[in-house]
Order: structure tokens, then C-alpha cells, then sequence
């Protein structure tokens, strides 16, 4: 006989009286239990709101220059941003659209409550006392980050200037820019926003870390420690004749060289001259089994351990290099390569500092109230990527590809330093103008700055881009 | 208690004005509307008091509508010399008057196309109350309704009408606006479940083969069982609603598990349901996403992405503490969609705990009440018919808050009869309507009041 229904009935009722119960606990625990802890969350729209009536921590240039500050208004403090440039780095701290740059990522140190400081959030979370708010403190340089403003000139694209000894950003700019008082302010910010939004600029993107772009040339680098530390001898001459395939399984597929070359290169004339079926054809040789273990650990394909958030960018689609013609067009930096200017700044951090990639950092410190500082931001380096050696070899290749005869580079030198650095020109969608790339260090015997510069849509491409890498390298350096 | 099948029910109610018997009074009924009168005018007092200081008319005008249309029903049904259940509809028409209130607390734009809704889900009510005139009658067109229900699932996924909003492709265009078919399908489901399972519960249940302790059905009568796991596979990965397929196959699940009394049942279903999500989560993007925000929320990645509508929600909550914010003083406001998939959050946030707890156990006092007509009904498939009814609405319930409270992963399913939307309350109120039909036979059956 069946099991008459009414036990069913019963059964499946107090299953669900079951369930009710502990859903009622799991409310009680977001309402009762973790509620101070939400409370207290810097991101809590709440907490801005509450928090009106006391000003939130400035954000400063390494000398002390204000960039965010808060401001006594007529409704309570109201957020004051002084450096469009910067828009994207110190980012927003708005009742309507949350955090975002710096304000997001040491939200808890700018309300007085950094992690390096339990007992002050202690006292927040448990006393209610609400300390005065400290200061975060960047890396970034007015100076030369006023340069990479004036060099960029208002074109789209980015620039980056790192310390590649200790991986901290001294210049950042990403172009368009917007007003961050603008969404800040009660009255515009609505429509501020939807403007951002709405665009076809993104404004809101940080092109510097965010931005993923073809890297042209400048990615040679890779190829050639790739080559480097296999074994390649980098003196013997390869036969360069354009258009160049490697088979006739290519059917209708050719590397183009740019200068149209027909003669013998080694890989000083290969970078001096970019030279794209040089590298090519060093990339088919040592195979894309290498190229890409050699990219993976430049970090292409992996968020740079930035402070802020950073794309990660991609090696190809797939992820694999499993084609000849996908090889032969990455080696010199096409291909489906994608990277961020940081990405990019990074490796040539990674030569300028003997083979030791840093790890980025915008901020520097946080300070509280007093000045005292709380804790410094220093993450130290990531690991050794390639030989000091290897390091060395490239460093003197890239002097080369700025100052040598005949170099591409040569609008990045600048008077009294030796400059090592490659320009890229990056084929972007047919009917495009291609992206101009410039990507260098100096001095080249002590490198203190490390600067990438991308120019959107620029026909000229690396021909615009490097004598904006020097006027950044320029002020960095005094000269 | 004798629960033959096929028992001849008593002939329908007499028409309007027949026969000249006196009215019944529905007092019960009408004593419970008092509060739910009181609960409106107060809710809306308070909401509009909070924004502008002010009593502003539309604090008197919405509730005075809604009191008037919920009072109409009550006179309808004692017109109608009607004898089921007087508790269902004071508390359906109590969460009504809760989601009017949040309405105008969270999106007082909304709140006129709100009111057009209640007035229609009475007017769905009423209509359900009168057709059809013999409750088995819908026994008879089980296929009909099955045929139906399928059609109206699939329907979003044709060019032309189908519409995708918010990620889900689970809207049909009607005129202007959209409609959901999905929540007039529940219905149609345990409809056509209550009807099947009443003519092969015997057969699924008296299994001649086990393997250990599982019974093994005849697989003839298997079939329709994969072909509903089948369908709920495919409705989650065509139209990505992850909380439809939950609802459409726990009313599978339980209503097999109540004809049958075979608890393996349920764990096989839930343990396909697992593997299905499993793979799922393995291949779609979208039930990734939705995973891993309820995994890690507050992640940097996500909390400013996918996660932010769930911890803007928690912030909520945890804004609530034991007595809550007070209508109108929390800032629920700050969570995107409010209003749709996360009214029970604002809810908690604006009465606290407390207020929380008291809207779960009216929801359980809901499913009580349902079960218990299910318990009284004559026949199985009205049993049947009942106790899936009642189910959907509390299955409905734990869904959507345990998304809210993070303690599943989050699903577009709504707050039964308090979130905003107009499909869902009107195919609410033709579920009150039925349950109380149920209740109904019940009654005459036994002579009862």
C-alpha cells in the first residue's frame, strides 16, 4: 500500500519549517552578529554618509603636494580633487557610486582605520571613537608627472614612470581624464557619471595599468631574453629578405619588415633597425614553447600585484603559442598580444634592474594625523625573471636602438645620459592607425626611471611616441 | 479519514442572488483585515512622514484604494455564500499591503503601476474564485496544461517576443511592457502534477524492482520525471534563470516526494540537480558569476562588479541590528534593483530583525495554513493540488531570502507577493484563490463552517 499522502504532507511541512529556521538564523547573523563589522566597512555607503561631518584623509605627492582633500562645505566636508591628470589613480569617494582609485583601495586607512593600526579600528568598531583621519602618500612625482601631462598633449594614450629599483609609480597619466569633482558634487553628479559611462572614451579606465593594447616592437625584449637564455648566439647574422615566410604553408602569410630590408642582421641591427623578420625568425628557432614560458614570466597574462586594479593581458587567445605563423608574429610583438603600459614599463623595469621585476605600488606609506607614519608601502621585489647577465646584454642593445646609427629610437636620447629604450609601432584593427609605442630606461648605468608611453591611433606611431619618453625621462632625472 | 479517489464532490455554489439564502459572514476573515487596514495606512504614514515630514495624500490615498479593493473581496466572497479558508487572504492581502509600502519607500514611481497590479491580481482573484466551476474539471485537461506550461516556458527564447532583461531571458513581450510567462507556469505545473501523480502515484510508488533500498520504477513512468530534469537543464542554460530552475524542479521534486512517500526520490532529484549545477558551473559563464559572487562578495574583484548588488544588500542587513533603521531611515535605496530582488533586504533594513522574523513566520504561517488544506482535501489530486501551491510559495520565499542573506547563491526569483512585479502578484493572488476553492470542498464535504 502507499504511503498515504497526509505523512508526506507532514513530513515536507516541517522540512520547510526546518529551512525557514535557519534562514531566519542566517538573517540573524547579517543583522545582529556582523553587524558592527558591515557597519564599519569603508565601503559602506553609510559610513561615507555618517561620516560627513568629519574630514577624510588627504592623499599626497611624495612631497607632500595635497591631491584629494576634504573640504569644510555648506552640508558637511565635501571631497576636493586637484589634479585631473590623476583622476583615475586617487579615483572618487562618493555617497552615490562608492570608492574608487586610491580612495577605494586605502579606504580604511583614509577613515583613520589602516590595517597596520588594529587598535584604532578597535576603538571605532567597539567605543565608537572615531579617530581624526590620517594621510596615504603616493609616489607620484608632480613634477614629472606634470611632463607626462605635457608630453601627452591631450592625444589618447597613456604614460607610465616607475623607480625600477623599488617598482614605485612616479608618473601616471591616462588621457581622456575626467573631473572627479564633478561626481563628487550632489548637483552634477548624475549626469557627470552618465557621461562617463556613455562615451565611447571610457574616461574612467586607467589606460596606464587597465588599457590592454598590441605592444609592437617594444615586446622584442621578450623574444630576445627568450633567445638569450636558450642559448642563441646573439652576433650571428640571420638573412633578412622581404617579405619573408617560412614555408610555403603559409600560403599567403608574410612578415613584412618595416624598412622593406634585404641583408644580414644580427640582434643589435635587430633592435637598432626593429627589424621584424630578424625576430621572427629567432622566435620559429627557439619555438613558441619557449617565447611563451619566457612571456608568462614577464608576466603577460597576469595581473601585475598593482595596488590599484590592473589588467592582465594575454599572450593569445588560446593562451598557447601553437602555430607557426602565431610564433613568427608574436616574436616581434603582434600576433594576439595584448599588455598594459604598465605591463610593458614593468619588463624593462625588470633589464633596467638586473633581472629583478619589482612589484608596483602607487602609494608609498600612510601617515595618521600627526604625520607619524603608520606603514610604509614598499612590496619589495618579485623574483629574478631573467640572468643579470642577460640583463646586461639587452641593456646594451637597447642603448643601441636609441642612439646607434641609423636607430629608430633616436627621438628618445637625451643630452648628457645614455638612453636605452625600443619604440613600437602596433598594427591595430585594419583601417586604423596603429598605436606608437615607446618604452625605455635611464641612465643606462644606473637606471632610476623607467618610462612607457602609448599613443593611441598615432600614424607616425613610435616616431610620436619616443621624444615623449625622453621629455618624462627629463624631468625625472633634472636635465 | 477516507480519501477514496474519483469521491463525487458536492455541486458548485449557487449562483449571485439564487435561492435568496442570507449571506454567510466571513468574520474571521474580517477581523484580520482590520489589522491588514491598519498595517497599510500606518506603513504609508510612516514611509511618506519620513521623506517629507509632511502627511502627503498619497499616504492616504493608496491605502484607502487598497482597503477598499481588499474589502471588496471580503464582501464578494460572503456574497458568494463562500465557505473556505478566511486566513489566507488576510495574510496574502497583509504581505500585498507590505509590498505597496516598499514600493513607495523604493521606487515611489513605480508605485501607481503597483496599484494597477493589485487591482488586477483582485480582479484574478475573483475570476478564480468562480471558474472553473468544478475544481476536478482541471484534472481532466492535465496534457493541456503540461502542453501550456512547456509553450510558455520556451516562449522567451523566440525572436521576436522573447526579451532578455537583466541577463535572464525570461520575459515575453506583451504591448508595451513584459511579462513574465514563468510564473504563470508554477501554477500550471502543479496542476498538471497533482493530476498526474494522483493517476500513477501507485505505480511509481509500489516499485516490484529495488536495488538495495532505492525503488526502481517502471521506466514508461520515468520518462515524464527526465523530461522535466531535462527542461529545467534547458530553461537554466537558454534563458539563464538559475532561480527558475530551482522553483520548477522543488516543485517537481516535492510534489513526486508527497505522492509517493519516497524520500529517495527527492535525494536523487537533489543530487541531479547538484551534478546538473555542477556541470553548469563548469561550462556557463553566467552560473560561474553567480557562484562565485555569492562565494566571495566582498573579493576586490567582485565587490565593485557582480558582487556589488549582494553586499550593498548585506550592508543593509547588518544596518537593520535587532529593531531596524525605521521605515523611511535606512538607506536601502543605495542597492541597484532594490525594488525586484532585494525588497526583503530593505525590509530587514528598515524594521530590523525583528521585522524580518515577523514577515518569515507570517510566510510559514502561510505554508501552515496551506498544508493544512491540503491535509483536509477529499480527494488526492486536490491534496496534491494544495500542498504544491502552498509549497511554491514557501520554496519561493526561502529562495529569494536565502540569496538576500547569502546563504545560497542569488536568483532573480521574487518575494512572493511583496516585490515589486505585476505577473507575480497576479498569478499569487489566482494561487490564494485556488487554495481557498480546495478549502472550499473540503468544507461542504464535511458541513464544516
Amino acid at each position: 500500500m502507499t504511503t498515504p499522502i497526509a505523512a508526506s504532507i507532514r513530513s515536507l511541512t516541517l522540512a520547510l519549517a526546518i529551512a525557514f529556521l535557519v534562514t531566519s538564523v542566517g538573517v540573524s547573523y547579517w543583522t545582529i552578529l556582523a553587524s558592527d563589522q558591515l557597519a564599519n566597512d569603508p565601503f559602506n555607503p553609510r559610513l561615507i554618509a555618517a561620516s560627513n561631518d568629519r574630514p577624510r584623509g588627504a592623499i599626497l605627492d611624495r612631497n607632500g603636494a595635497p591631491l584629494a582633500t576634504s573640504e569644510k562645505g555648506a552640508t558637511g566636508f565635501v571631497r576636493s580633487y586637484k589634479d585631473q591628470s590623476l583622476a583615475q589613480v586617487v579615483g572618487y569617494a562618493s555617497l552615490q557610486f562608492g570608492l574608487s582609485g586610491v580612495e577605494a583601495a586605502y579606504a580604511e586607512s583614509l577613515i583613520g582605520q589602516d590595517p597596520a593600526d588594529p587598535i584604532s579600528i578597535w576603538r571605532a568598531r567597539y567605543l565608537g571613537e572615531r579617530q581624526a583621519a590620517g594621510s596615504v602618500v603616493l609616489g607620484i612625482d608632480e613634477k614629472i608627472q606634470k611632463a607626462a601631462v605635457e608630453a601627452l598633449g591631450g592625444r589618447r594614450g597613456a604614460i607610465v614612470a616607475l623607480d625600477p629599483r623599488s617598482g614605485a609609480m612616479l608618473a601616471s597619466v591616462s588621457v581622456p581624464s575626467f573631473d572627479p569633482n564633478e561626481v563628487v558634487d550632489p548637483q552634477r553628479q548624475q549626469a557627470a557619471m552618465d557621461k562617463l559611462n556613455n562615451g565611447p572614451e571610457h574616461p574612467l579606465l586607467n589606460r596606464a595599468a587597465q588599457g590592454q593594447y598590441p605592444p609592437g616592437s617594444t615586446f622584442k625584449v621578450v623574444t630576445a631574453s627568450a633567445a638569450l637564455e636558450s642559448g642563441f648566439d646573439p652576433t650571428k647574422k640571420l638573412r633578412v629578405d622581404d617579405p619573408y615566410q617560412a614555408d610555403r604553408s603559409w600560403g599567403d602569410y608574410f612578415v613584412r619588415s618595416a624598412s622593406h630590408a634585404h641583408g644580414l642582421f644580427d640582434m643589435s641591427d635587430g633592435f637598432r633597425l626593429s627589424e621584424n623578420i630578424y625576430f621572427a625568425q629567432v622566435g620559429l628557432q627557439i619555438g613558441g614553447g619557449k617565447l611563451a614560458e619566457y612571456a608568462k614570466r614577464f608576466g603577460i597574462g597576469t595581473a601585475p600585484k598593482l595596488d590599484l586594479p590592473a589588467a592582465k593581458g594575454q599572450l593569445s587567445g588560446s593562451g598557447l603559442l601553437d602555430r607557426p605563423t602565431l610564433v613568427a608574429d608574436t616574436s616581434y610583438g603582434q600576433g594576439e598580444l595584448l599588455v598594459s603600459p604598465l605591463q610593458m614599463a614593468l619588463i624593462y623595469a625588470t633589464i633596467a634592474n638586473g633581472g629583478v621585476m619589482p612589484t608596483p605600488h602607487y602609494a608609498t606609506g600612510v601617515r595618521d594625523a600627526e604625520g607619524h607614519v603608520v606603514r610604509q608601502v614598499a612590496p619589495g621585489a618579485q623574483g629574478q625573471v631573467i640572468s643579470a647577465n642577460t640583463a646586461k646584454t639587452l641593456t646594451t642593445m637597447l642603448v643601441g636602438a636609441v642612439a646607434g646609427p641609423g636607430a629608430f629610437a633616436f627621438g628618445a636620447k637625451v643630452p648628457g645620459v645614455d638612453v636605452a629604450g625600443k619604440t613600437g609601432t602596433a598594427e591595430t584593427r585594419p583601417g586604423e592607425a596603429p598605436h606608437g609605442w615607446f618604452v625605455g630606461f635611464a641612465p643606462a648605468e644606473a637606471p632610476s626611471v623607467v618610462v612607457a608611453v602609448i599613443v593611441e591611433n598615432a600614424p607616425e606611431g613610435g616616431v610620436t611616441a619616443a621624444p615623449l619618453g625622453a621629455q618624462v625621462m627629463r624631468a625625472a632625472l633634472g636635465k | 479519514m477516507n480519501k477514496s479517489q474519483g469521491a463525487a464532490l458536492p455541486a458548485s455554489p449557487p449562483r449571485w442572488g439564487l435561492g435568496g439564502i442570507a449571506p454567510r459572514s466571513r468574520f474571521t476573515e474580517l477581523s484580520l483585515l482590520v489589522w491588514v487596514g491598519a498595517l497599510a495606512v500606518l506603513g504609508f504614514v510612516a514611509v511618506v512622514g519620513a521623506e517629507t515630514s509632511s502627511f502627503g495624500s498619497a499616504s492616504i490615498v493608496v491605502p484607502a484604494i487598497f482597503i477598499v479593493l481588499v474589502l471588496s473581496l471580503h464582501v464578494f466572497l460572503i456574497a458568494r455564500r463562500f465557505r473556505g479558508d478566511q486566513v489566507l487572504m488576510p495574510i496574502a492581502a497583509g504581505f500585498t499591503a507590505i509590498g505597496l509600502v516598499l514600493v513607495q519607500r523604493l521606487a515611489s514611481d513605480l508605485l501607481l503601476q503597483q496599484l494597477s497590479w493589485t487591482i488586477i491580481a483582485g480582479g484574478a482573484f475573483a475570476a478564480t474564485i468562480l471558474i472553473p466551476r468544478d475544481l476536478t474539471a482541471l484534472a481532466r485537461f492535465k496534457w493541456t496544461w503540461a502542453f501550456l506550461g512547456v509553450l510558455l516556458l520556451v516562449a522567451p527564447l523566440f525572436p521576436i517576443i522573447g526579451r532578455e532583461i537583466n541577463g535572464a531571458r525570461i520575459w515575453v513581450k506583451v504591448g508595451p511592457g513584459s511579462i513574465e510567462p514563468w510564473e504563470a507556469v508554477k501554477l500550471l505545473l502543479v496542476i498538471f502534477f497533482a493530476a498526474y501523480l494522483e493517476e500513477y502515484r501507485e505505480v511509481l510508488s509500489r516499485s516490484q524492482r529495488r536495488i538495495g533500498p532505492f525503488p526502481i520504477p517502471p521506466i514508461p513512468y520515468l520518462v515524464p520525471i527526465v523530461a522535466m530534469w531535462g527542461i529545467a537543464m534547458l530553461v537554466m542554460i537558454f534563458e539563464k534563470d538559475i532561480g527558475a530552475t530551482a522553483l520548477f524542479f522543488g516543485i517537481f521534486l516535492a510534489m513526486l516526494f508527497l505522492a509517493t512517500g519516497e524520500g529517495f526520490y527527492a535525494v536523487l532529484g537533489l543530487a541531479l540537480l547538484l551534478v546538473g549545477g555542477f556541470v553548469a558551473y563548469q561550462l556557463f559563464g553566467h552560473v560561474q558569476v553567480r557562484v562565485d559572487t555569492w562565494l566571495r562578495p566582498f573579493d576586490e574583484d567582485l565587490r565593485f562588479g557582480s558582487g556589488y548588488q549582494l553586499v550593498q544588500g548585506l550592508y543593509a542587513l547588518a544596518n537593520g541590528g535587532l529593531f531596524g533603521a525605521g521605515l523611511g531611515n535606512g538607506m536601502p535605496d543605495r542597492i541597484p534593483v532594490v525594488w525586484s530582488d532585494f525588497v526583503f533586504d530593505a525590509f530587514a533594513e528598515e524594521t530590523g530583525f525583528a521585522g524580518a522574523l515577523a514577515l518569515l513566520t507570517l510566510y510559514l504561517l502561510f505554508l501552515y495554513r496551506g498544508m493544512v488544506i491540503a491535509l483536509r482535501a477529499p480527494t488526492t489530486f486536490l491534496q496534491l493540488l494544495a500542498a504544491g501551491l502552498s509549497f511554491i510559495i514557501a520554496l519561493q520565499t526561502l529562495v529569494i531570502v536565502g540569496g538576500n542573506a547569502r546563504l545560497i547563491p542569488l536568483t532573480g526569483i521574487t518575494l512572493p507577493f511583496v516585490a515589486y512585479g505585476g505577473s507575480s502578484l497576479v498569478t499569487n493572488w489566482m494561487l490564494v484563490a485556488l487554495l481557498l476553492r480546495v478549502s472550499e470542498v473540503s468544507n461542504r464535504m464535511r458541513g464544516g463552517p
